[in-house]
């Protein structure tokens, strides 16, 4: 019955393709539809009429819908079948997308795109940000477009208080906020934050073929630290009085109090950060922290916006066309020039407006550091409850076995199978 | 008591059986006894009508079997012969560069496989009800045909809908959207509890199957799913049980109290008071809860007060708290006792709503003479009042100690995004301690696409519901406390 199918299908298919050949598919209307953020909406309907215009052979009827990048994912794999032919997503969303069949493989499709865009697949990647483009890859096969790279943490701090060797260092930081009375503040209870102290010691996450999660932080790394290692001195930052512990998804409200002379945070808290820095207003990498006896740049998650086509979209090479239009070289710029979004099209990075952007510059300055974090749905819960734990000193610096056991039973819960 | 409580279930069971095998032999007999034609309705739905001249009805009843027929050609057969397997063949699909389209296989999805089988069962369960009955009710009108007695014309028929048989007309549609809208999903929540519907099987791009008992046996600890799911899944049901007793008895005699102390004569300005708590009602609960977690989160203004005024310090110097604030929403104990104490906030008026209704309806004669032999306020609240409000709000009592057990938005607004747990075994299962079952349940599919272990929870959770509800509602409705009371 599966090879009777199968036939059938191919047969269908290709009295569908012999059919089709000669009737200009120009005379039919091309329904999109496109979700994206509640704040680009003006934008995207701009952009849209840009892709019209584009394409003026082609009639179509593009519909615009809101879904935050960091929801998309939810509301897509509740029914992939009525989602969006077009979508916004985080990129720490891709594996999981990919993995239910949400996205579709661009790589199959580079001959479309040539056809009608005039542009390669190659043309694609070489136009973005290596890093942006190896995040949006699984398993070497690229599955969306890069759209933003501002999806990343760095440090904001006040210059009224710290100077620039003061934000050096974690030591010379929280000494020099002790002696201003100020904290500096940063999300231990989030696996997203947390784990760029592993990262900057040489740890690595990774996925399995299976989406179970590698992990080896309850070992040695590359660098030659162990995990221990590490949490003892992420115990000893966020035991030190001038260090607030920020819940995630507070930092703007504590920021907004004005307790925190600096902050790790992202380019969504810039807005929030000049108004209560003021002229102080500054913005640069992480620090370095105090592993064993040395000073370890601290890591930092390289997060990315992507645009992504639904692998069921009814009309699905203008869905590929329209996707490629929203993140194209203009695309980008008019994202920065209107909503300040970093860009990840390498010319726009290197335009000068992009590179005067404090926050967008900080996260550059960041950039060399940042890790693309592979991770399954596993790492989450695991990794906050370790973040809470240092953050509550609920570990003993001098308790090697206890952190020793602490990290055990994280690893064994985040590489735990999908069941 | 407990005898006859028995006895009663047991003869409700008993009559339920019999009726099933009245219903049996009445077809039987029909079958035995009945003429040609009502043995044609056995193949011809409408034989039976057609023949004692209700042309109408036979036509209706034909239409309906054609309807039936077609409904299994067309639609059942596509899905119900793929349930044994839940469907074999995955999506795959060419890109046709005319078009600009891809062209799929003809692929199953699971999900509507399982959906659509299950719509038919409960379709061609139906019509094997009605088909039945059809043949019963032929032989009935043979056997009047026999006797001389009057058949009814259609319009006849019609007008027994809106006289003796009214009760048909009026429960048509409520019994219609019972099965469609809870029957039907609630089998489909059985069902996928015994499938592997998850994350590594999600329709249309994968396909699930069954799999049997384990998820049930993985739920109870038996191996399998990380080996802290049965060690979650148990300390929350012990919070779950804890927070629905506590949530309702505080609530409860919170009202009371509320209402009396409103109801006394002593009290100034009653409706004023009576409109202050109100407004807590009327306000959503996802603003009013939302805003009291910000007010007391870590660094919320609750823990800014209390460090101005020193209390987090001295808390601090006494033991009770580890951290540079009270950790109200944040840390287990803390937590679970704000959380008791905020819902009473929020569930009180509701309760002092209910209870100022039954006062007011205080058999005043008993009043009267419990003053007049010279009672104390608090003998009338013991003896008369309680037992009085006991006896009204009883039900209600047991259904909200129910409605508890799945209080969902007390808890999820309260702690979702503050409350990180620091149990690292809790974690493992993405479970927290002042998680209720439903709250552990939302975030296990709502997250982490767990459908299967989601549904075995939800069974559990029904179970509970249920076992307890029959029998707190046995205890406390049944037999005679009306008399005990009066």
């Amino acid at each position: 019955m599966k090879m009777s199918k199968k036939v059938a299908a191919s047969v269908l298919a290709a009295a569908m393709a012999l059919s089709m050949t000669g009737a200009a598919s120009a005379e039919e209307t091309i329904s999109l539809t496109l979700w994206g953020a509640e704040e680009d909406q003006a934008l995207l309907a701009e952009l849209v009429e840009g892709f019209k215009e584009a394409y003026p052979d082609q009639s179509f009827d593009i519909q615009i819908g809101v879904e935050s990048e960091s929801t998309a994912k939810d509301t897509v794999l509740t029914d992939i079948e009525a989602a969006a032919d077009v979508y916004a997503f985080a990129s720490d969303q891709i594996y999981d997308l990919v993995k239910a069949g949400a996205l579709a493989k661009l790589d199959d499709y580079g001959e479309a795109l040539q056809g009608v865009a005039g542009k390669t697949l190659d043309d694609v990647k070489a136009a973005n940000d290596a890093g942006s483009v190896e995040a949006a890859s699984v398993d070497g096969s690229l599955y969306a477009f890069p759209m933003a790279g501002d999806n990343g943490f760095f440090l904001y701090y006040d210059s009224s208080v710290l100077s620039e060797e003061d934000v050096a260092s974690w030591d010379s930081l929280l000494a020099a906020a002790e002696a201003a009375g100020k904290q500096v503040g940063m999300t231990l209870a989030s696996g997203w934050y947390n784990a760029s102290f592993f990262y900057g010691a040489g740890f690595t996450t990774g996925l399995n073929e299976d989406g179970t999660t590698a992990i080896d932080w309850n070992g040695t790394s590359a660098d030659g630290y162990t995990g221990v290692q590490v949490v003892q001195s992420m115990l000893n930052i966020a035991g030190n009085p001038a260090f607030m512990a920020v819940a995630d998804g507070d930092i703007s409200n504590q920021l907004a109090s004005g307790a925190l002379c600096a902050v790790v945070s992202g380019t969504w808290d810039a807005v929030t950060a000049q108004e209560v820095y003021g002229d102080g207003y500054a913005a640069t990498k992480l620090p370095t922290y105090t592993l064993g006896e040395e000073q370890v740049q601290q890591g930092s998650v390289a997060g990315y916006k992507f645009v992504g086509v639904n692998a069921y979209a009814d009309n699905f090479g203008w869905a590929v066309m329209l996707a490629d239009y929203l993140t194209n070289e203009a695309s980008q710029q008019a994202r920065f020039d209107q909503r300040e979004i970093g860009p990840t099209n390498l010319t726009v990075v290197e335009s000068d407006s992009v590179k005067a952007n404090t926050a967008i510059a900080a996260l550059a300055e960041q950039s060399p550091y940042g890790v693309v974090q592979l991770v399954g749905g596993k790492y989450w819960d695991p990794a906050a409850t370790m973040g809470e734990l240092i953050a509550q000193g609920k570990l003993s610096v001098d308790d090697e076995a206890g952190i020793q056991e602490a990290l055990d039973t994280l690893v064994e819960g985040v590489t735990a199978p999908i069941e | 008591m407990a005898n006859e409580n028995k006895g009663g279930a047991a003869a409700a069971v008993g009559g339920f059986f019999r009726a099933i095998g009245g219903f049996f032999s009445d077809f039987g007999t029909a079958v035995v006894k009945g003429d040609a034609f009502t043995r044609l309705s056995l193949v011809w739905m409408g034989a039976g009508y057609a023949k004692r001249k209700q042309y109408i009805k036979a036509l209706l009843m034909t239409l309906l079997e054609a309807g039936i027929i077609l409904f299994t050609v067309f639609f059942a057969m596509q899905y119900v012969p793929k349930f044994g397997s839940l469907g074999t063949v995955e999506p795959e699909q060419v890109f046709n560069m005319q078009t600009m389209k891809n062209e799929w296989n003809d692929y199953d999805n699971s999900f509507q496989i399982l959906l659509f089988s299950l719509f038919s069962f409960v379709v061609w369960f139906a019509a094997f009800v009605v088909w039945v009955k059809n043949v019963i009710h032929a032989y009935h009108l043979q056997k009047k045909e026999e006797e001389g007695g009057h058949i009814n014309t259609f319009r006849e028929d019609l007008h027994s809908l809106i006289e003796e048989k009214f009760h048909i007309t009026l429960l048509t549609l409520p019994v219609l959207g019972v099965v469609i809208f809870t029957m039907i999903p609630i089998l489909l929540l059985i069902f996928v509890a015994f499938t592997n519907y998850d994350q590594n099987h999600m329709p249309p791009t994968s396909l699930f199957t069954w799999t049997g008992w384990t998820n049930f046996i993985s739920l109870f600890g038996g191996g399998g799913l990380t080996s802290t799911f049965g060690y979650a899944f148990v300390r929350i049901l012990g919070w779950t049980l804890v927070w629905a007793f506590f949530a309702t008895f505080t609530t409860y005699i919170g009202g009371i109290l509320l209402s009396l102390l409103l109801n006394s004569r002593k009290t100034r300005l009653p409706k004023l008071w009576r409109t202050l708590f109100i407004i807590t009602i009327a306000v959503p609960q996802f603003v009013s809860l939302l805003l009291v977690r910000n007010f007391f989160s870590n660094g919320g203004i609750v823990n800014t007060i209390c460090a101005n005024i020193g209390l987090t310090g001295f808390l601090r110097d006494i033991g009770l708290v580890s951290t540079s604030y009270i950790p109200f929403l944040s840390a287990p104990g803390w937590a679970h006792v704000m959380i008791i104490l905020i819902n009473i906030w929020i569930g009180v008026p509701y309760q002092m709503l209910i209870a100022t209704g039954v006062l007011m309806n205080l058999p005043s004669d008993q009043l009267e003479s419990a003053r007049v032999d010279g009672a104390s306020p608090f003998q009338v609240f013991k003896s008369i009042t309680m037992p009085y409000l006991l006896f009204v709000t009883g039900p209600a009592l047991v259904t909200d100690f129910v409605k508890n057990i799945n209080n969902f938005n007390v808890i999820y607004l309260l702690t979702q995004d503050v409350y990180v747990t620091t149990n690292q075994a809790m974690a493992n299962s993405q479970a927290k301690e002042v998680d209720l079952l439903v709250t552990w349940l939302f975030r296990l599919t709502q997250e982490y696409y767990n459908y299967k272990m989601a549904s075995a929870i939800g069974i559990i959770v029904f179970i509970i519901c249920a076992v307890f509800t029959l029998i707190a509602f046995n205890r406390m409705i049944k037999g005679d406390r009306e008399g005990t009371y009066q």
